[in-house]
């Protein structure tokens, strides 16, 4: 039980999956930054500088303010989408499927909201079961069919997609593909906000969306770590058959993360449609990035659910700052692009804590004296 | 000189480190040409990590390697191929899913515009097998045929190759008493022949019976070589573990009180084939006694303890534990009602690798209304002074307490753990499935003494394991299991290991009532 | 009815090309789940040469360059997947759905750069090839055979040939099935899987071209491959990873795949009434059902998916 000397500050796991978050955020940035130079040389770094700045673009506080809402707005969702994939993800469950879920979710919530005119409570808890229910049958393929739920959450992310499409087309605003204004059809179907609205310069669509979204992060927080249930999610998670031996119900488990997980993605998706953010596009033929944004988002924040909510913070930071590119040089998809960068090498996290594992080890090796032959095995067998 | 040494192969103080271990340390093993010379010790005392050097698995970060005389370098498994070694590991290395034949040539085919050609190399190996007297069935899959069939054919693999020096890796554990005695008349031929064998055992006997000379490792040093002609078994066990050995167990005779686990009809499916893998099994376990399930890998004892755990499902059958029918129980209800298992598999099963120990000292009981509260919270204090508890009472060793994850602790510590925690629980039966496998004498001591201490405490062990050792000295009954059936029931006392040894080959068998 | 048949075969081949890919990568132990992205970018290469090349060139030349473009694309953009997979022992799935993204994303970003340079209006993510793409086909009546659809019968008989038959295939399997043993025999592991997953690169890279000119003439690539990457997987499982099931199984799925082009050509279908989401929906619905049904004894390369670590024994 030796103590911690002062140098163990970076064999803390905490202090590693930041080191790592920032050093994926600083390559990606740079290989945005030569795409960005490729394009066109000339305003490669003022366009870099505008992704980065987002809202602070705008000269005035209160113009900023507006438009830091907005990029919280969004925030939100892909905040909840990240927290689906991470939960399911401490189960051992690659929860790609949270994009289909996110859809089944806005499906459920603007159907009812527009067709049958129900208040906001109402409609979120009809995208929360929705994207439940898309979880569990990902949960019961999986638990009982041994259906791998990658490919299993792709397949549903697009039954998703062209059912939802399906069920708004009665709702959709007759010249344009667009589902009707919520705001316009069913006031009572928009989230409250509490007076939030005032501290973003009058923002509209700002709501309790976003405070929820931070409490649920903290909530799902206490669940692993403080309770029997988290306890038996990450066990099954780490080691399935040691889950199995001690009793642990794994196939009940894996069913209800997964739906917890879908129900997480479904809110999301109630989270921005019932501010009257956007609308659904009846028409589109690919599912909405969110869901995909949310593995950048959970991954960056190191899975843990306190970092996520920065990590989705600082995603749709780029993306919102992407919009403000000058769209008639650079591609606003940059953000994406950068985005996507940084998902790929957060797959070297893992390398990248074995090798700074394996350097502090031999540091400390060296500060010792020579170790005597199989000290540690030995030491241990024998009394 | 060259060509001319007496050795085919010398390694020559060799070390080899891996953090925080020295697996060699200065290490010198010469192997005569035609001989078959030992490698003798116990887990764990660097025999596997001095044979890895030698095929080019690992490379030594001093010493150095002589073929016939002359230095060599080998960097890889290719390099100990071209200067014919060959190497028949403790596990298998056969891809399942291909035949005897392709497993045979795979890495040394022989093509034409890139089309393998099998013909000539299956008369190649059709000869050495009859040579040899190697049976295999070229066309078989891996997976359809027996263990001794599958290690014929990795001997195979090195004759195919015209290897000249053969390692043996273990080579007996898998094998029945009848497959063991063919394998060392066909390593005899071999050395016949002219092959120069290494043979790796940590068993005596065998090593008695088979071997020219042999060398000891103890801890990763080199402690000496000897003739066996020389030699006695007393003296190479005291070499190999440093000091005399008493591996008898000493218990006093006890008689068992009332049935704790009786089990009837049981029939258990297997994973691996088609055919169940426990057959129609009936037996007893008592209150203070040991009751040992002895056998030879594979013949269905995994999934016999699978089945009383509820891992796996029977098919038929009925159990019973303290009198409460457990057939269709689930696995916690079983742990609930009194049954412990310290399980096979310690890695897969036994520990979550990546918890602390604390977390996993509780694995058991962390649902239990001394270490959760009612609306599902962890008493995170409980748990760590319960795990302080236990620590101290089996004597827990770990670099940091009840916080050290059980990934970095030592393999007879993460053991003793598990078998804390099973005890702890106070179980009326306790299950234990190769509760010493890769341990060093002094934890497996430990072990039996708390396997003892169990049945003394008048609570019912069933023990299943490998080492007919083990089995003599610590069961108060044995039962035989082959092929999926018990066999046959023995005292300790009045039978041998040779005569265990026929039914646990299916040479003999007697009907035995539950 | 013709149409239906082209249309089969032509997603068919798309599914072949692309499963076979899995296939290769699978059997060396790698899990693929970059095959979607792959193909965007092999799709990509492939577009943008229609784009640019002269309609005048000869059509065989023009099939020959469009399919060069959309190898190199493909396996150049297949090597992040290698490098991170098998040499930094990265987690496959998360590696894979980043793959997936960055090229959807990177696939636009070149696109809109390039229309943008042509033209600062046009900010659209589409590529035309109306009058290049003609090279492709050959009217047979009114069936249109596309080139392609040999290639990918080629491919087909390729693959079961070199799996089952040849020196490579035998190392390649054992890679994946049983890694330290290939290791043991003096194969390297890192090599082999480095071949399956650029075989994966160039096969899928393929399949996304065909794909992308099957019945239009333009692309627009915000869209990406509409999930076809993910059927292929579907295709690859339901095959049990041996390439003759593999074809059987592409036509199968490119059956529903086609359907949902031309529904509307048949008059009993159209009769029906059913909304397209619905013939849309079809194929992914179809492949869910067959997972469920082939998923629980599959014959899946035993070692896919685990990074191979030369120290680990």
């Amino acid at each position: 039980m030796g103590k911690k000397s002062s140098e163990g500050f970076l064999s803390k796991p905490a202090v590693q999956s930041t080191l790592a978050a920032l050093l994926c955020i600083v390559i990606g940035l740079l290989v945005g930054y030569v795409a960005l130079l490729i394009i066109n040389p000339a305003g490669a770094t003022e366009a870099i500088i505008t992704i980065l700045k987002n809202y602070f673009t705008y000269p005035t506080k209160a113009a900023a303010m507006k438009y830091l809402g907005n990029t919280l707005v969004k925030a939100a969702p892909l905040l909840m989408c990240a927290l689906s994939i991470q939960f399911c993800y401490q189960a051992g469950l690659f929860n790609i499927g949270a994009a289909g879920q996110y859809v089944a979710g806005a499906g459920a919530a603007l159907f009812c909201a527009l067709q049958l005119k129900m208040p906001w409570i109402i409609c979120l808890l009809a995208a929360l079961i929705a994207g439940g229910i898309f979880g569990i049958i990902v949960g019961l393929l999986k638990s009982y069919l041994n259906v791998n739920e990658v490919i299993s959450g792709i397949m549903l992310n697009w039954i998703g997609l062209y059912t939802v499409n399906m069920l708004l087309s009665g709702v959709k605003e007759t010249a344009s593909p667009y589902t009707v204004q919520v705001a316009s059809v069913n006031k009572g179907a928009i989230l409250p906000s509490l007076g939030m609205e005032k501290l973003f310069s009058n923002n509209k669509y700002v709501t309790i969306a976003i405070p929820l979204a931070i409490l649920i992060a903290i909530l799902l927080k206490v669940i692993l770590s403080m309770t029997v249930f988290g306890y038996e999610i990450k066990a099954t998670g780490i080691a399935k058959d040691a889950a199995k031996y001690s009793g642990m119900k794994e196939k009940r488990n894996v069913i209800i993360t997964l739906f917890i997980g879908g129900a997480l993605a479904g809110l999301g998706a109630a989270f921005l449609f019932l501010t009257g953010y956007e609308q659904w596009s009846v028409t589109q033929s690919s599912v909405p990035g969110m869901g995909f944004n949310g593995i950048a988002a959970t991954f960056l924040g190191g899975l843990d659910p306190i970092g996520t909510i920065f990590a989705s913070y600082f995603i749709q930071h780029i993306t919102s700052g992407g919009s403000y590119l000058d769209k008639n040089i650079y591609p606003s998809q940059i953000s994406d692009f950068i985005s996507a960068i940084i998902i790929y090498l957060c797959g070297f996290v893992l390398f990248f804590k074995i090798q700074l594992n394996g350097w502090l080890r031999a540091r400390d090796e060296r500060a010792k004296q020579p170790p005597i032959v199989q000290s540690k095995k030995e030491e241990g067998g024998n009394k | 000189m060259a060509g001319n040494s007496e050795y085919a192969i010398e390694m020559l103080n060799i070390t080899k480190r891996f953090p925080g271990i020295i697996a060699n340390d200065n290490v010198t093993v010469q192997l005569k040409k035609g001989e078959i010379h030992a490698l003798l010790g116990e887990n764990g005392a660097g025999k596997s990590t001095l044979m890895s050097v030698l095929f080019g698995l690992y490379q030594a970060e001093e010493g150095i390697i002589k073929k016939d005389g002359v230095e060599v370098k080998i960097n890889n498994p290719n390099d100990a191929n071209d200067l014919g070694i060959g190497m028949v590991h403790q596990h298998f290395k056969l891809v399942q899913c291909f035949s005897v034949l392709d497993n045979i040539i795979l890495g040394d085919e022989t093509t034409k515009h890139g089309i393998l050609q099998k013909d000539e190399a299956r008369k190649k190996v059709m000869a050495l097998s009859d040579k040899y007297g190697l049976k295999v069935d070229p066309d078989a899959k891996i997976e359809d045929i027996t263990v001794g069939m599958q290690q014929r054919t990795e001997i195979l693999k090195m004759l195919y190759r015209d290897n000249e020096i053969l390692i043996f890796d273990e080579p007996t554990a898998v094998l029945t008493p009848a497959e063991i005695d063919e394998l060392m008349e066909i390593m005899k031929n071999l050395a016949k022949e002219g092959k120069s064998i290494l043979f790796i055992s940590h068993k005596l006997a065998e090593i008695m019976a088979v071997a020219d000379r042999c060398s000891v490792l103890r801890r990763g040093k080199y402690i000496g070589t000897v003739n066996i002609a020389d030699t006695n078994q007393d003296e190479l066990s005291r070499m190999m573990v440093g000091r005399d050995v008493q591996l008898v167990a000493t218990k006093e005779d006890k008689e068992p009180g009332k049935v704790i686990l009786h089990v009837e009809n049981m029939t258990v499916p297997s994973k691996l084939h088609h055919n169940n893998a426990v057959k129609n099994v009936s037996f007893d376990v008592r209150e203070g006694e040991i009751v040992c399930i002895a056998g030879i890998d594979g013949n269905g004892q995994t999934e016999l303890v699978y089945g009383l755990s509820g891992l796996e499902n029977c098919t038929s059958g009925k159990i019973t534990l303290s009198g409460k029918d457990i057939t269709h129980a689930s696995i916690r209800e079983r742990s609930t009602s009194g049954m412990s298992h310290i399980p096979e598999d310690r890695h897969k099963h036994g520990l979550v690798m990546d918890y602390s120990l604390a977390y996993n000292l509780v694995l058991q009981r962390y649902f239990e209304p001394e270490f959760s509260t009612k609306a599902g919270f962890l008493k995170k204090g409980a748990i760590n002074s319960y795990a302080d508890k236990l620590i101290e009472q089996y004597d827990i060793r770990s670099s940091q307490g009840a916080a050290t994850i059980a990934r970095s602790m030592s393999g007879g510590n993460q053991q003793k753990a598990i078998i804390a925690r099973e005890i702890d629980k106070n179980p009326d039966l306790l299950i234990a499935v190769q509760p010493t496998r890769g341990l060093d004498v002094g934890a497996i001591e430990y072990i039996h003494k708390q396997l003892i201490a169990q049945r003394d405490a008048g609570h019912a062990v069933l023990l299943v394991s490998l080492e007919l050792e083990e089995v003599m000295s610590i069961s108060d009954r044995i039962l035989v299991m082959y092929e999926g059936e018990l066999v046959g029931e023995f005292n300790p006392k009045t039978t041998t290991p040779e005569e265990l040894g026929l039914y646990m080959a299916g040479a003999k068998r007697k009907e035995i009532g539950a | 009815m013709v149409l239906l048949l082209q249309y089969t075969l032509l997603f068919a081949s798309v599914l072949i090309l692309v499963a076979l890919g899995g296939c290769f990568s699978e059997h060396s132990g790698v899990i693929n789940l970059g095959l979607e992205g792959i193909m965007v970018m092999g799709a990509l290469g492939g577009a943008l040469t229609l784009k640019y090349i002269s309609p005048s060139t000869p059509a065989l030349l023009i099939v020959l360059a469009v399919m060069a473009a959309s190898i190199l694309c493909g396996v150049i953009y297949s090597m992040l997947l290698a490098v991170a997979c098998i040499n930094l022992k990265a987690d496959q799935t998360l590696v894979g759905t980043a793959l997936n993204m960055l090229a959807a994303a990177a696939a636009t970003v070149i696109v809109k750069s390039i229309n943008i340079a042509e033209n600062p209006d046009n900010v659209s993510s589409t590529v035309q090839y109306v009058q290049t793409k003609k090279a492709l086909v050959v009217s047979i009546g009114s069936f249109q055979f596309n080139w392609f659809m040999l290639v990918a019968l080629i491919a087909l008989i390729l693959a079961y040939v070199i799996l089952y038959k040849t020196r490579f295939g035998l190392r390649l399997m054992a890679c994946g099935e049983h890694p330290q043993a290939a290791d043991s025999v003096g194969i390297n592991v890192y090599t082999m899987r480095w071949s399956g997953v650029l075989i994966s690169g160039m096969l899928a890279g393929i399949g996304g071209i065909v794909y992308i000119t099957a019945g239009v003439s333009e692309w627009k690539f915000e869209v990406g491959v509409a999930g076809f990457g993910f059927l292929a997987l579907a295709v690859m499982i339901f095959g049990q990873w041996k390439p003759i099931n593999i074809g059987l199984a592409a036509l199968l799925f490119g059956f529903f795949r086609a359907l949902s082009n031309v529904y509307s050509g048949f008059d009993f279908l159209a009769a029906l009434n059913i909304p397209g989401s619905v013939y849309n929906m079809m194929p992914y619905i179809i492949s869910l059902i067959v997972l469920a049904f082939t998923s629980s004894n599959s014959r899946a390369p035993k070692a896919e998916g685990i990074p191979y670590d030369k120290g680990s024994r």
